[in-house]
């Protein structure tokens, strides 16, 4: 009993069929191969598939593929402007943030919402937008300086 | 597996009462999917989030009616939901990660009915009234009454919550949520507590108390015992030590992987002291004796 | 900035494969797809324990949709294993642990794939259940491997069952010493389960090429060695099976030591694509992962030692109880460490140490970052600190009593090169602010050391081809999952060619291409593929040199390379393009290309006769304590290690966060989580509950230089051995706060809050 689901993902239109048990996160990597948004805890416990959904960072493995309808989706893949890394972007790679990338697209999600409503972001902030991201490779030292200077890039106070 | 989004309570109360159990509703989705994936599909999935009018909140004379579409995170940003009935901002601050509380709704925590369901204890503690739906028509529950074992509330297989009536306590009142937990808001709590606590007007004494525990007894509970042994008298260090004790053996909890019942009721013990005398400096400005 | 003498060197450019990560590119395993492929399921055990009395798959291929359905009946009887050859890719006879993989399905879609396994009926006789180590070894415990011999060096009066490997420390008379000595302290530690939780999951893709060959594709650590045991498994020869890396998600160990890792996800992916004739991947679960894949060990250890009135160690005696889980696995190469290690690190003039490594009914063994080393350091470095409250001394003065040097022997090490292990300290001592720093109450200090030993083990090669443009292709034998390949490597090719980095390209492992490798393993990555590299290079440059010196009118050893171009040193303007030399090679030797390799066999014997170049390491933490909850809260944490050179340093530092902050987890909040039938209670995030940013403090590492190691430029392995002390710096400053010593780990609340209520001090 196919679905068919009409949404915008990263500016796009784009209209696919779905099972209704489909996760979001299985529409997005499997019908939509988009392959950015990572299949880690499948639980919502982990943060790896983290998008935008209407203006919102959600988990997509724990929401429906059907709720995709109507809205507007933003993925990893969406956040870079053409070429050009978004600052969140930069920044990771330039701490060395990124270890074995896979919490990457996810914490990139998390932060890109976070700085999108304060450049000013305190320790209270950040911790309240990344809480919900594990990563296993860091021990989050590094992931906390790209944050800063994401910050600071973006209010251009560096 | 049928799928419907249906458009109105109508059509939602329609379909639960034709097929009775073998239905479920899904908000959020945060605990449906899970269990979609790992333990069984329902026979038939009901999507009520395109009922309009289900997600707003709302001043309604002495209380604030949360519509049970509402997501946490529309609770926790509410500025009512601060001022007025702090113990239940206080859970849905520490609710999982941000990610979960933009899609898990306050409706969806209250069906599933889970002993540590982190907005429960609170909503207890507030004397919440849930509003639902059924082929019968629209009825009123007492959160004292709604919740009948893990997972189960008197709504059974056949009723809708559409939303919370929430009275605001009464003038002078503080409270606070506890949530004991490894790591923070990301665990399912251990043990959950909500201590409201108003003073008498000379501040000497403890006019109301009420206290839930979360994550300690098959449902939330409210610890009727101890605020008993509270009510009416002045709160003394001594008084805290043995409405503690008192609230612990009003708790019983299990062993399981997250913790033995022993370590249980002694969480208990301890955020009891600490939720009493918080609460109790917030409304006095008193250390307690 | 690098160091005077390097361009590039100890510096920290992007990460090679940064941009991809960042935009979230299909690059690992688990994006990875064949075209026509099905979906692969494995059937896993419902007992911890039990015989197969039969295996019915009749209704399973029934299932339209269903192409495959494989037993241990479809395989060779051939077995895998490291020390022990004890196990089969599909359960034969018997299932050890719950988790034990018993059939496979190939089908069109996973929920074909779960309705057939579903089908699937297995007859188990159940069998008695076996989950702690120390039961396991009586003689009355159920037998878990009745065609396993007890270890032959098992000495002759000791009676036990179930031990697959024997480890036996004899340093001196320590009944004598121990005898003579003013204090002995005599302590009991426990670590439990933890398993290595790397976010992407486990996968295996494979297909029988037109050829008949066979290609796996799949992220583990240790290709070679997967592509040695698929062969062997599904009884192929070696040259027919081709093994592509993608790239990983994480591994930290649980995604090495070949398919012992995976519980043979690649040969039985394998089985089902030569059975059902299509390509087939299996993709795991995270759960599935936690019941089914190798982990880090639990480990009983008895400590205890004697000392003089002045601190100087005398004696220890012990004893090591290791948990191989239900097959040996990575075992008795883990207890073996673990049991050297209880020796400390520190002057041990006499020392008896036993070390068993026993079945049980429960997962496997891997070798998951540093393995048994921080079981080991859990009971050595919290029981210095009971030694030193014993003496009335300050901890840090009796570590420093005690610390070796260059020269000296410690247990398992018969003469130390450099020894670091002092300088650590005292800069942990000052990071920290010890004896200075105010503490509130319910605060307290700790510190711990370590050391890990990385210049043994396997070699491994590495290709240099210069390109007709000058750019690089290096080719090693390791993989990137967040380590030197990406980070060090190409910063050496880049530093010996005269290159900028980012014409340095490294290529994942194909093991039809790449030079054999034990894999990216065992904080050897700098150190092998490192040196590799690093002499590749110089082979390469070599070659450039001769062809160019004619070019030049000048002898190959007066030309250098810098910005891409060769020239006369001290003369820039005598010089020509590398792009050039590289050109004119295809007619003169075909291609430049380098070869180098790590001679292990060549380093473990300077390593002998200078004296080992083991890093060391020192943390220190300060933490404050709930005492009604027992929570735990670290307030500041500092690492101090040795690695000798930094070739990329914000890897290495990196690698040092990462590595501390998996220990603080299995120090506060990870465990895996058993019932009496040796079910997993907590294999899902949900339960198994790894450190979340909130409760991690920022990392603040410190290195300290001038103890060159065995790797190139002085390198030493930077990627395990921040594993080794947090568990006991964090123990050692709960203790310093509360007045109470807690030997079993975690370090959860409500451990800590039982250890304060047994001492009455909650």
């Amino acid at each position: 009993m196919s679905l068919t689901i009409n949404t915008t993902i990263n500016g796009k239109s784009v209209s696919a069929s779905a099972e209704p048990s489909t996760s979001l996160l299985d529409f997005l990597r499997d019908t939509l191969e988009f392959k950015g948004t990572k299949l880690c805890c499948n639980t919502g416990e982990c943060g790896a598939c983290s998008i935008i959904y209407n203006g919102k960072p959600i988990n997509s493995c724990v929401t429906l593929a059907a709720d995709a309808n109507g809205a507007e989706i933003t993925t990893i893949e969406g956040v870079a402007d053409g070429d050009k890394l978004h600052p969140v972007q930069q920044a990771f790679i330039d701490t060395g943030a990124v270890q074995c990338g896979y919490c990457t697209p996810g914490y990139i999600i998390s932060v890109k919402a976070l700085l999108d409503r304060t450049t000013k972001p305190t320790a209270e902030d950040i911790e309240e937008a990344v809480s919900g991201n594990i990563c296993r490779c860091t021990g989050y030292t590094k992931i906390v300086d790209a944050i800063q200077l994401a910050a600071d890039r973006m209010a251009g106070r560096v | 597996m049928d799928y419907f989004e249906p458009k109105t309570v109508g059509e939602a109360v329609s379909l639960l009462a034709k097929y009775g159990a073998e239905a479920k509703i899904i908000a959020g989705g945060t605990d449906m999917l899970v269990d979609m994936k790992y333990k069984e599909e329902p026979g038939c999935l009901i999507n009520i989030k395109k009922i309009p009018g289900l997600s707003s909140i709302q001043e309604n004379g002495g209380s604030l009616r949360i519509g049970a579409l509402t997501t946490i995170r529309d609770v926790e940003t509410n500025a009512l939901v601060r001022d007025k009935l702090t113990v239940l901002w206080e859970s849905s601050h520490q609710f999982a990660s941000l990610q979960i509380r933009n899609t898990a709704t306050i409706g969806g925590n209250i069906c599933r009915a889970s002993p540590s369901g982190e907005t429960l204890a609170p909503l207890l503690v507030l004397e919440a009234k849930g509003k639902y739906v059924s082929a019968d028509g629209e009825k009123t529950e007492p959160f004292s009454s709604l919740f009948q074992g893990p997972g189960k509330t008197s709504l059974g297989s056949k009723g809708l919550l559409t939303a919370i009536d929430v009275p605001y306590p009464a003038a002078g009142s503080k409270s606070v949520y506890l949530k004991h937990a490894v790591r923070g808001a990301m665990d399912i709590a251990m043990v959950g507590v909500a201590v409201l606590v108003t003073p008498d007007a000379t501040k000497n004494n403890i006019q109301d108390v009420r206290i839930g525990l979360g994550a300690v007894a098959p449902t939330p509970i409210r610890a009727t015992k101890t605020e008993a042994l509270l009510r009416g008298i002045p709160l003394s260090t001594a008084l805290i030590k043995e409405a503690a004790a008192m609230a612990a053996t009003e708790s019983s909890p299990i062993d399981d992987q997250r913790s033995s019942a022993e370590n249980r009721r002694w969480i208990v013990d301890a955020l009891i002291r600490r939720g009493l005398t918080q609460t109790w400096k917030a409304a006095t400005g008193k250390e307690v004796a | 900035m690098a160091k005077a003498e390097y361009t590039v060197l100890g510096t920290s450019p992007a990460r090679m494969g940064g941009v991809e990560r960042v935009i979230g590119a299909g690059i690992y395993g688990i994006d990875f797809a064949l075209k026509d492929e099905l979906h692969g399921g494995i059937l896993r055990s419902q007992y911890a324990h039990a015989r197969i009395i039969s295996i019915d798959t009749s209704e399973a291929k029934k299932i339209p949709g269903v192409h495959a359905v494989v037993t241990a009946a479809d395989a060779p009887d051939v077995r895998y294993g490291r020390t022990s050859i004890d196990r089969y890719m599909l359960a034969k006879n018997k299932v050890r642990y719950m988790g034990d993989p018993v059939a496979a399905v190939a089908a069109d879609s996973p929920a074909i794939v779960k309705q057939a396994l579903k089908k699937i009926k297995v007859v188990y006789e159940p069998l008695p259940v076996v989950i702690d180590q120390e039961e396991a070894m009586k003689l009355d415990a159920p037998t878990l491997h009745e065609d396993m011999p007890l270890p032959k060096n098992l000495p002759a009066d000791v009676k036990v069952k179930n031990v697959c490997s024997f480890t036996a420390v004899h340093v001196g008379d320590p009944d004598k010493a121990m005898a003579e000595a003013d204090i002995v302290v005599d302590e009991v530690y426990e670590t439990k389960m933890i398993h290595p939780q790397y976010l992407e999951p486990r996968i295996a893709a494979a297909r029988v090429e037109p050829d008949g060959r066979i290609t796996v594709w799949a992220n583990a650590q240790a290709p070679f060695a997967v592509r040695t045991d698929v062969a062997r498994l599904i009884g192929v020869a070696l040259n027919k099976v081709r093994i592509i890396s993608t790239e990983l998600g994480g591994g930290f160990g649980g995604k090495a030591s070949g398919i012992t890792s995976g519980a043979a996800i690649e040969p039985i992916c394998a089985l089902l694509a030569v059975k059902a004739k299509r390509p087939v991947m299996i993709v795991l679960d995270k759960a599935e992962e936690t019941i089914s894949t190798t982990i880090r060990s639990g480990a009983k250890m008895y400590i205890n030692t004697g000392v003089k009135k002045d601190g100087t160690i005398v004696a220890r005696q012990g004893k090591v109880v290791y948990d191989a889980g239900a097959y040996s696995g990575f075992g008795a190469m883990a207890g073996a460490r673990c049991t050297n290690m209880l020796g400390g690190w520190y002057l041990m003039p006499n020392c008896h140490i036993d070390g068993y490594v026993v079945y049980t009914n429960k997962q496997v063994c891997g070798p998951v970052r540093g393995p048994g080393g921080p079981q080991a350091a859990f009971a050595v470095e919290s029981h210095m600190d009971s030694i030193a409250a014993k003496l009335g001394m300050d901890p840090i003065e009796f570590r420093l009593k005690n610390t070796p040097k260059p020269g000296d022997k410690i247990v398992g090490v018969p003469k130390l090169r450099d020894v670091s292990l002092g300088e650590t300290i005292k800069t942990a001592a000052e990071k920290i602010g010890w004896g200075k720093v105010k503490l509130e109450k319910n605060q307290g200090i700790g510190i711990a050391t370590g050391s890990w030993i990385e210049s043994a083990g396997p070699g491994g090669g590495a290709v240099v081809k210069v390109n007709e443009d000058g750019s690089v292709t290096v080719h090693i034998g390791k993989i990137d999952m967040g380590t030197a390949p990406r980070f060090g490597i190409p910063l050496i090719a880049a530093e010996e060619l005269g290159v900028p980095v980012s014409d340095v390209t490294v290529v994942n492992v194909d093991t039809d291409a790449s030079p054999w490798d034990a894999g990216t393993v065992g904080s050897r990555a700098i150190i092998v593929s490192g040196t590799a590299t690093r002499l590749a290079a110089i082979d390469a440059r070599n070659q450039i040199f001769k062809m160019a010196a004619s070019q030049l009118e000048a002898s190959p050893d007066d030309l250098e390379i810098k910005d891409k171009q060769i020239r006369v040193r001290g003369t820039p303007s005598k010089s020509v393009p590398l792009a050039t030399i590289a050109t004119a090679a295809h007619n003169i030797i075909g291609e430049v290309i380098g070869r180098g390799y790590c001679d292990n066999v060549a380093m473990m014997a300077e390593e002998k006769a200078r004296g080992s170049s083991q890093p060391f390491t020192a943390h220190a933490c300060i933490v404050e304590v709930s005492p009604d909850t027992g929570n735990v809260k670290i307030l500041k944490y500092v690492a101090v290690h040795d690695i000798g050179f930094p070739i990329h340093l914000a890897s290495v530092e990196g690698q040092i966060e990462g590595a501390t902050a998996m220990s603080i987890g299995q120090a506060l909040c990870e465990q895996v989580v058993f019932d009496n039938n040796g079910r997993t209670m907590n294999p899902s995030f949900v339960d198994y509950l790894m450190p979340t940013i909130n409760m991690m403090p920022r990392i603040e590492t410190t290195l300290v230089h001038g103890y060159p190691g065995a790797g190139p430029y002085g390198a030493k392995g930077a990627g395990e051995i921040a594993c080794v002390p947090p568990m006991a710096a964090i123990a050692n400053a709960i203790c310093n706060a509360t007045g109470v010593r807690i030997t079993k780990l975690p370090l959860s609340p409500e451990n800590v809050l039982r250890g304060l209520k047994e001492a009455g001090k909650a």
